[in-house]
């Protein structure tokens, strides 16, 4: 029993990192009709500067995630600016395959400056927390809570906000809220851009539970692909709920089936909900 | 004058066995054979890319199964190679058309990353809880029977086995093409909902050329087991998918002969200039970038209007 609710909190804490770097995917969808496959270039990106900052330099770990969020927000604009914003409105599989290059650049970038070889990162907080024969590190709980944070914040922003209302809007009906005479596009760009943040704190909050390599963008990525799809695509409360129950199975199989099954079930699932709950994308 | 070339099937087969044989034996015949595989992949990717206009990103699932069929089949039944390379392309069209009737329900984006999602599962698979059938890590290493001159550990033999595999397919695929049904194809390409209204039940038809395309994969996949003589988890890496998508843009997306330029240009970019460039990844990035931005056509594209 101590290690079902073990692997269901794990499950919890790594739905939660799923969901905060698949808000940004499922955004980006949804507004934009674009597979953002540079997002996993972001997550990596995030990871690396917390390692360059907090480990390499001996900053401190807050700072390490300070300098990844201002690290990613002017690489996302870059990359939304020359590369995703030439491609709207064209045949979606120009931008898979333009976003899946920038991938390739950059995971190759960061094996040039940092090897190929996996690199760890230390737990910040370091401590367990025992309840009974339960035994739950510290830092997975700070991360269900941020993740849960995230949410309600989010919420609040598309709800409250002028920007967040014009974007949900603009989900809905992008024609409609531009003969308004407002610039969806300039409003899809800082949401595009608040995602990316999102992605590199993925990253970051990923890196002390694994370890860094240079190709774990796209390792994660499928699997957020995989929440954005069962979730619906530009859905964001359906996003959440898929991110934790994948996160669930995902450590619910590797400790009862094999931990090498954990990604392939994930897949299996999100294939099972296909089959009864068709996508029109 | 190229535009020609792609008019007349008669033409194209010439032209396709002159360019092989002439690269063949100006350079090396192992390499050229595996050319002339990976030439069959980007076809049969292509079908489904280029002709239908649905990306998939887990084609190496059909080149993989292909592999691993032709393998098994020589390794645990009878290592016939003709019986293995059947055992192979029935067992990809038989995955295809298991996962079609979930994969071609769904388009675009959706049909990119469910394929891939399921390359993943197929790679895991094989990789660890049938690893007692497809050698897990290690693969299997295969030996074929020969009869008289049909000899597969000859490297001239493969080389006109393989030869003569592409200029089938080839041919096959034109045939396919230019019919009434590849019409269809490029229309559901153009506008599914207008083909539906005028009465064609689309999803047959991509079911169907999603099976034709995994089994052409497989095709691929059998030779390439064949050649090697061995099979391993490299033939079913998901990480391997954007090689032929890079292949099919860069020769030419919609055109059989494009498909086979693509495939030489990126066999060779990948085999002669991958060995001064250590930075490899980082190039194909950016010239699936130029390639994304400014070539779109492809190669053969500027090259069919000489």
């Amino acid at each position: 029993m101590t290690s079902f609710i073990q692997s269901v909190l794990f499950g919890l804490t790594i739905g939660g990192i799923l969901y905060i770097i698949s808000i940004g995917l499922s955004l980006t969808f949804g507004a934009m009709g674009i597979v953002n496959f540079a997002h996993g270039l972001i997550y990596a990106v995030g990871a690396y500067a917390v390692y360059t900052v907090a480990t390499i330099l001996g900053a401190g770990f807050v700072v390490g995630v300070l300098a990844a969020l201002a690290v990613s927000v002017p690489l996302s604009y870059v990359i939304e600016r020359f590369v995703i914003r030439r491609l709207y409105g064209q045949s979606i599989d120009y931008a898979i395959i333009a976003t899946y290059a920038i991938l390739l650049i950059g995971a190759d970038s960061l094996k040039w400056i940092y090897g190929a070889s996996p690199l760890p990162i230390i737990d910040p907080i370091g401590k367990l927390w025992t309840f009974g024969s339960l035994q739950m590190p510290a830092y997975r709980v700070v991360i269900i809570g941020l993740s849960v944070l995230i949410f309600f914040g989010l919420s609040l922003f598309f709800k409250k906000t002028l920007v967040g209302k014009i974007v949900v809007a603009g989900l809905q009906d992008r024609e409609a809220v531009r003969s308004l005479g407002i610039r969806v596009e300039k409003h899809f760009a800082i949401v595009f851009i608040i995602g990316s943040a999102l992605a590199a704190l993925g990253g970051v909050l990923y890196a002390p539970l694994s370890t860094l390599n240079p190709y774990m963008g796209f390792e994660i990525l499928v699997l957020c692909f995989a929440v954005v799809i069962v979730g619906g695509m530009g859905n964001l409360r359906g996003t959440a709920i898929a991110a934790y129950s994948l996160g669930l199975v995902h450590s619910l199989s590797a400790a009862y089936i094999a931990s090498s099954a954990s990604d392939a079930m994930v897949y299996t699932v999100m294939a099972a909900v296909l089959i009864f709950r068709p996508i029109e994308a | 004058m190229f535009g020609k070339v792609e008019n007349n099937p008669t033409l194209t087969l010439v032209f396709t066995a002159a360019i092989f044989l002439i690269f063949g034996y100006a350079t090396s015949l192992p390499k050229i054979t595996d050319f002339m595989i990976f030439c069959i992949f980007v076809i049969g990717f292509d079908l489904l890319y280029g002709h239908m206009g649905q990306l998939s990103f887990g084609h190496m699932l059909y080149l993989g199964a292909g592999a691993y069929g032709c393998g098994m089949f020589a390794y645990h039944v009878y290592p016939d190679p003709f019986l293995s390379l059947l055992a192979g392309v029935l067992l990809g069209a038989l995955v295809a058309a298991v996962l079609g009737p979930l994969v071609v329900k769904t388009s675009a984006a959706a049909f990119a990353l469910l394929n891939l999602a399921l390359n993943e599962v197929g790679a895991y698979l094989v990789l660890s809880p049938w690893h007692k059938w497809t050698g897990g890590e290690d693969g299997l290493s295969l030996f074929f029977k020969k009869y008289g001159f049909i000899n597969f550990q000859q490297s001239t033999f493969r080389f006109y086995f393989c030869l003569g595999s592409l200029l089938l397919v080839v041919y096959l695929v034109l045939r396919l093409v230019r019919s009434p049904y590849g019409n269809l194809l490029k229309a559901i390409k153009e506008n599914e909902v207008r083909v539906k209204f005028l009465g064609y039940n689309t999803y047959v038809y991509k079911y169907i050329t999603f099976i034709i395309s995994g089994a052409i994969a497989a095709f691929a996949g059998a030779l390439t087991s064949i050649n090697l003589s061995y099979t391993n988890t490299s033939l079913i890496s998901p990480a391997r998918n954007v090689e032929v998508i890079f292949a099919a843009l860069m020769g030419g997306a919609g055109s059989v002969i494009g498909a086979v330029v693509g495939g030489t240009a990126f066999m060779t970019i990948s085999n002669y200039l991958a060995v001064y460039l250590i930075r490899w990844e980082m190039f194909l990035g950016f010239a699936l970038l130029v390639f994304v931005f400014w070539i779109r056509k492809g190669i053969w594209g500027y090259v069919r209007k000489v």
